[in-house]
C-alpha cells in the first residue's frame, strides 16, 4: 500500500526529535512521501487531497503527539481524492507513551506499526517468562490487606511488608466510613486477624524493601527488616513497659493528637499484637546502653531486647503489588486557616482520632484546654475527655486541592468524610451547629449523594463557597467566607473548625518508584498501564497498583483494586508465566512482529 | 426586564489586561479575603461572575472596581490563578474607557503602540511650536523676564488653557461615571440629600487613600510602603499641577529661590521621583502581585512621570548655576513631555485618581441608600406582620 506519512504536532515535544522519527519513517516500505507539518498546522482538506491524488496514496499516517485532533480534515482529504477513508491511520505517541529514556526507539515502533497497518498494542507483546509462586505486597493497608488474603485464600504465599508496627494503615484510625457509618474497625480487624493467623502469609511489619534487582516473574527484593527489641511470640501486651518508659512522644496513630512511648503498641488491636520499641525515641539505644533500660527490667516476660540489630532479608518473588497508600497534606502550609496557630483547627485525621471510640478522648468531641506538662513546665493546648463541647463547628472542604496553589486535583473522598463529620457531630452533640463550606459537592459514589441529602436533613448548613480564613477575635474564632448561593459575605464565630485536607503520595513514594523503576505522574501518584483497559497493571510487568498509591480513591474502590490485582497476580501465577517489560521490548522486535501480523 | 448579553466581553477585556477570568470557578475566595469587600459589594467575584455571564450592562454600572486598590491578597490566594486582582484592574480601564465619549481611552488601552505614536506626535507638535514661539519672539539664553524664551505669562495662559480641556474631559467622563451607576442607569433611587451628606468622603479619599492604607491591615506583615508609595505620588503630582497652574510666574523668576512657592515645589518633586522610582523598581522586579503584570500604559505614564520630574527639576538646577541655554533646552524638553502626559490624561488609567474617589463617594452613597431601601421593606414587613 502506498503510504504517506504525516507528522503534525499539538504542542512543542522538545524531548522528541521529530525530524529524526522522520527520517527513519522515510526508509519504511512502501512509504511514498513524509512530511513535516510543524506545530498546529492549519490543514486544508483540498490541498491534502491534492497531495493524495499527486502521490497516488492510499494509506495516510498521521504521526504526532495527538493525531486524532488532525484525523477529520485527513479523512475529508481521502475522500475527495476518492480513496478509501478508512485508510488513515493514527501513530500517537502520547497514547503509547513514547516518554522518558525510550521516547525516540518508541516513537519510531509506533510510526511503523501504524504505516504497516497495525495497532501498536497487537505488535508490542514482551515476551512471556517462568514465574515464582511467591507475591510480595508493599504496604498493609486496606489494599495491601485484601490483596494479600485473597491470594493466600487461593493458596499462595504471599510476603507482606509493612513500614509501621501494626497492619491496617489508614483504615485502622477511622470511626466510621462513608456513606454506611460501618464501624470501620468491625470490618478490617477480622481481616488483620485472618491476615496474621494465615499460613501462607509471612507478615514483615517494621519493614521496608531497600533494593529488587531480577526481571518480571523472578525478582530479588531485599527487604530491611528494623529492629523491633520486642520477642512478637512472647509478648502478651501487658503494657508495664509502657508505664515504666520515661519518654514520651506524639502518637503516629492517633494523629499527633495524644501520646505515646518509646515502647508502645500502636492500638489495642494491634497486628501483630505485640509491644514495640521505636529505636528513634528510646534513651537507652541513644545512649547505647548508658541510660535507662527500665523496661527491660519491668519485663515480666523477658521477651524485650533492646540491644537488637536490623537485620536485611532477600526474598525471591514473582509478582509484586506496591499499595503503600498515601499521607494527608501538612495543613500548616496554608497560613490563612491559622492551623498549629489556633489550637481547634483540626485536619481530618485528628478529627478521626478525636471521634473515634479507642481515641484519646473515648470518642468524645471536645476543644482542647490548657494543661500544664509537668516536664516541660509550659501550658499545652491537649484534649481531654473533661473538656468543653463545641457549640458550633466548621468544615472546610478542598484544603489544598483542587487548588494551584497546593494540589491542583481533586483528592476525591474529602467531600464524603466532611459529611461523614458533619453527621457525627451532629450524632454525638445534637445541640451543635455544623457548617460545610464546600466549592462543589462531589458525591459520586452508590448511595452518596443520598447521604449527602441525609446530611442537610440532619440539619447541618451547607454553605455553597470556600473559606478564606480562620482568625482569633477576642479568643473566640471567627470564620470569614462568601455564600455563593446567597450572595453575601459572612462572619461568623466558631469553636471547632475541621480541615478537608487533600491527599499526597505518601512518604517515600518517590525513592520507592525509583527503586523499582516505575513512573509516576505529575502529582506524584504511581502510573498505571492503561487508565482504562489496564488500570492495576504498571509499565513493569509484573508490578501491579492497588489503592491510594495510584491516585485518590475511597475505601469500596480500594478494595475492588486490590482484589482486581490479585486476579491477575494469580492468573500469572496459575498460567505459570509472568508477563515481560513493555519498555524492554526492542524496535527490530516490534517491527518483525508488525510484518509478521500484516502478512495475516 | 430582558437582561442583555454580551458573550463576547469577557474576550475584549483581554485587551485590557485581563485574560484568566474564564478560569474562576467561583469558590468565593477573593470576596472574602478582600478588606473592602462590604454587604453591598461583594467584590472581586461577583464583577468576575458577570464577566463570565456577558452582563456587561451590570458591569457599566458598578462601583465595585473603584473600591478596589490592588492589594493581591485575592490573586496570591486564588486557587485557579483567575487572577481577580488583574480582573478589578483591567475593568477599572475598561470602565474608564466606556465613561470616555471620545473613543480615545479604548483605543490607548487596546494598543500601546498607538498610544505611543499619539504621544510622540503630541510631543513633536510641542517642541516645534514652542522652538517656533521662542525664536519669534524671545531670545534662548535668556530664562526669564520679558525677553524670556519661553515668558512664563504665555506658560501660565497656556497651562490654563490646556487644563481647561483635561479639565473639560474629566468632567465628561465623572458625568458619565455617576449617569452610569448612579443617574438613569441605576436602578436604585437615590435621594438627593444623601449627596450632600456624604461630600465629605470626596475630599478624604482625594488626600488621604486611607482605603490604600485598610489593604495592609490584614495581611500578616504589614508594609506601607506601597500606600506612601502611590500616595506621596499623587500629592506631589496635585502640589506640582496645583503650583504650575497658578504659581508658575513665581517658579520661573530666578535666579533667587523663592522660598513660599519654591519649598513646595522641592517637597512635590520628591514625592513624584520617589514614588516613580519606586513603582517603576516595582514593577521591573514585579516584587509584589499588582507589578506582576503590567500595561503598556502603566509603563507609559511611570516612564513620562520620571522625565518630567527629572527635567523639571534639571532646569530648575540649571536656570539657578546660570546656565541659560541649557535650562531653555531642557524646558523644551520638559513640556515636550508634559502637554501629551496631560493630554492623555483623561483617556487613561490616570483618570482613576479623580474617579477613584468619585466611586468611593457614589458607593457609599449608594450603600446607604440601600440600606434605607432595605431597612424599610423590613419595616414594612414588620408592620404587616403585626397587622
Amino acid at each position: 500500500m502506498r503510504t504517506g506519512i504525516f507528522f503534525c504536532q499539538v504542542e512543542e515535544n522538545n524531548r522528541l526529535n521529530v525530524a529524526a522519527v522522520a527520517k527513519y519513517a522515510a526508509n519504511l516500505p512502501n512509504v511514498e512521501t513524509v512530511q513535516e507539518l510543524g506545530i498546529q498546522p492549519r490543514l486544508d482538506a483540498k490541498d491534502l487531497a491534492g497531495l493524495v491524488h499527486s502521490g497516488n496514496l492510499e494509506r495516510i499516517v498521521i504521526a504526532g503527539d495527538m493525531p486524532g485532533y488532525f484525523k477529520p480534515v485527513f479523512t475529508k482529504a481521502m475522500a475527495l481524492a476518492g480513496h478509501d477513508p478508512l485508510e488513515v491511520r493514527l501513530a500517537s505517541f502520547r497514547e503509547h507513551g513514547a516518554s522518558g529514556s525510550t521516547t525516540l526507539e518508541r516513537a519510531k515502533a509506533i510510526v511503523a506499526c501504524a504505516a504497516f497497518g497495525v495497532p501498536f498494542a497487537l505488535a508490542v507483546v514482551p515476551g512471556e517468562k517462568p514465574v515464582q509462586p511467591t507475591t510480595l505486597i508493599i504496604g498493609a493497608g486496606i489494599a495491601g490487606i485484601q490483596a494479600a488474603l485473597e491470594i493466600a485464600d487461593a493458596g499462595k504465599p504471599v510476603c507482606l511488608v509493612e513500614r509501621f508496627g501494626t497492619i491496617g494503615g489508614h483504615m485502622a484510625m477511622f470511626d466510621k466510613t462513608f456513606p454506611t457509618l460501618d464501624c470501620s474497625a468491625c470490618i478490617l480487624t477480622p481481616k488483620m486477624v485472618s491476615v496474621a493467623q494465615h499460613e501462607m502469609i509471612r507478615l514483615l511489619t517494621n519493614s521496608e524493601v531497600i533494593a529488587l534487582s531480577g526481571s518480571p516473574g523472578s525478582y530479588r527484593v531485599q527487604i530491611k527488616c528494623k529492629a523491633r527489641m520486642v520477642d512478637v511470640d512472647a509478648c502478651v501486651a501487658c503494657n508495664i513497659c509502657s508505664e515504666v518508659c520515661p519518654v514520651e512522644v506524639a502518637s503516629e496513630f492517633d494523629a499527633g493528637i495524644a501520646r505515646r512511648k518509646a515502647v508502645y503498641i500502636p492500638f489495642p488491636q494491634a497486628v501483630p499484637n505485640a509491644y514495640l520499641v521505636d529505636a528513634e525515641n528510646c534513651l537507652y539505644v541513644q545512649s547505647a546502653g548508658k541510660k535507662c533500660g527500665a523496661c527491660v527490667k519491668k519485663c515480666p516476660k523477658e521477651c524485650i531486647d533492646l540491644t537488637q540489630k536490623d537485620e536485611i532479608i532477600e526474598i525471591e518473588v514473582g509478582n509484586i503489588i506496591i499499595a503503600t497508600g498515601y499521607d494527608v497534606l501538612r495543613a500548616d502550609n496554608i497560613e490563612h486557616y491559622g492551623y498549629g496557630i489556633l489550637p481547634n483547627v483540626l485536619t481530618a485525621l485528628e478529627f478521626e482520632r478525636l471521634t473515634n471510640a479507642s481515641g484519646p478522648t473515648g470518642g468524645k468531641i471536645v476543644t482542647k484546654s490548657l494543661k500544664l506538662n509537668k516536664r516541660t513546665k509550659l501550658e499545652e493546648w491537649v484534649f481531654d475527655a473533661n473538656g468543653p463541647a463545641p457549640k458550633s463547628v466548621a468544615i472546610i472542604h478542598c484544603v489544598g486541592s483542587r487548588d494551584q496553589n497546593y494540589n491542583s486535583y481533586c483528592s476525591r473522598v474529602c467531600c464524603m468524610y466532611s459529611l461523614k463529620f458533619a453527621h457525627l457531630v451532629k450524632e454525638k452533640l445534637p445541640g451543635a451547629d455544623c457548617y460545610e463550606f464546600y466549592i462543589d459537592m462531589r458525591a459520586f459514589g452508590k448511595g452518596y449523594e443520598e447521604f449527602f441529602e441525609r446530611i442537610k436533613h440532619e440539619g447541618t448548613f451547607v454553605v455553597r463557597g470556600r473559606t478564606a480564613a480562620i482568625s482569633e477575635l477576642n479568643g473566640q474564632m471567627m470564620v470569614t467566607g462568601e455564600d455563593i448561593i446567597q450572595d453575601k459575605l459572612i462572619q461568623f464565630p466558631v469553636d471547632m473548625v475541621l480541615l478537608a485536607v487533600g491527599l499526597i503520595p505518601a512518604h517515600g513514594t518517590e525513592e520507592l518508584s525509583r527503586m523499582l523503576g516505575l513512573t509516576r505522574d505529575e502529582d506524584g501518584w504511581f502510573s498505571e498501564l492503561n487508565y482504562n483497559g489496564r488500570p492495576t497493571d504498571t509499565e513493569k510487568g509484573c508490578i501491579y497498583v492497588a489503592g491510594m498509591c495510584q491516585s485518590p480513591k475511597d475505601i469500596p474502590d480500594a478494595v475492588a483494586q486490590a482484589s482486581a490485582v490479585a486476579a491477575g497476580v494469580l492468573s500469572s501465577i496459575s498460567s505459570g508465566k509472568g508477563i515481560g517489560h513493555r519498555g524492554s521490548v526492542t524496535l527490530s522486535e516490534i517491527e518483525a512482529r508488525a510484518k509478521s501480523l500484516q502478512a495475516k | 426586564m430582558a437582561i442583555r448579553v454580551n458573550p463576547k466581553i469577557i474576550d475584549d477585556l483581554e485587551g485590557y489586561g485581563a485574560e484568566d477570568v474564564h478560569l474562576c470557578y467561583h469558590c468565593g475566595n477573593c470576596s472574602a479575603v478582600c478588606p473592602h469587600a462590604d454587604e453591598f459589594n461583594v467584590f472581586p467575584r461577583r464583577p468576575m461572575r458577570y464577566l463570565q455571564m456577558g452582563l456587561e450592562r451590570k458591569l457599566e454600572t458598578s462601583l465595585e472596581p473603584w473600591l478596589c486598590y490592588y492589594c493581591g491578597q485575592c490573586s496570591d490566594q486564588c486557587p485557579r490563578g483567575a487572577e481577580p486582582g488583574e480582573t478589578m484592574m483591567s475593568l477599572r480601564r475598561w470602565l474608564i474607557s466606556r465613561y470616555d465619549i471620545t473613543g480615545i481611552a479604548r483605543l490607548f488601552f487596546k494598543s500601546t503602540k498607538v498610544e505611543l505614536a499619539a504621544v510622540i506626535i503630541v510631543a513633536l507638535l510641542t517642541g516645534i511650536f514652542f522652538l517656533g514661539f521662542g525664536f519669534w519672539q524671545g531670545d534662548i539664553n535668556v530664562y526669564d523676564g520679558s525677553n524670556a524664551f519661553l515668558p512664563s505669562s504665555f506658560i501660565h495662559n497656556f497651562d490654563l488653557a490646556l487644563g481647561f480641556l483635561v479639565a473639560l474631559f474629566i468632567g465628561l467622563s465623572a458625568f458619565r461615571f455617576w449617569w452610569f451607576s448612579m443617574g438613569g442607569k441605576s436602578a436604585v433611587p437615590i435621594p438627593w440629600w444623601l449627596y450632600i451628606k456624604k461630600v465629605y468622603l470626596l475630599p478624604w479619599h482625594f488626600f488621604t487613600q486611607k482605603r490604600f492604607a485598610d489593604c495592609e491591615k490584614e495581611t500578616t506583615r504589614r508594609i506601607y510602603l506601597p500606600w506612601l508609595a502611590h500616595l506621596g505620588l499623587m500629592l506631589g503630582y496635585i502640589t506640582m499641577l496645583f503650583i504650575v497652574m497658578v504659581f508658575v510666574k513665581q517658579l520661573q523668576a530666578g535666579p533667587e529661590i523663592n522660598w513660599s512657592v519654591h519649598v513646595f515645589g522641592y517637597l512635590a518633586s520628591l514625592g513624584l521621583l520617589i514614588g516613580a522610582v519606586y513603582m517603576l523598581c516595582g514593577r521591573l522586579k514585579k516584587n509584589r502581585t499588582q507589578y506582576q503584570r503590567s500595561h503598556g500604559s502603566d509603563w507609559i505614564f511611570l516612564v513620562l512621570l520620571f522625565i518630567i520630574a527629572l527635567t523639571g527639576v534639571t532646569q530648575h538646577i540649571l536656570h539657578r548655576s546660570g546656565l541659560l541655554l541649557a535650562a531653555n533646552i531642557v524646558y523644551i524638553v520638559h513640556l515636550m513631555v508634559v502637554v501629551p502626559w496631560l493630554l492623555r490624561m483623561p483617556f487613561t488609567k490616570w483618570a482613576h485618581m479623580f474617579l477613584r474617589p468619585l466611586g468611593m463617594y457614589f458607593s457609599a452613597v449608594r450603600n446607604e441608600a440601600l440600606a434605607r431601601q432595605k431597612s424599610g421593606i423590613e419595616t414594612t414587613v414588620q408592620a404587616r406582620k403585626v397587622a
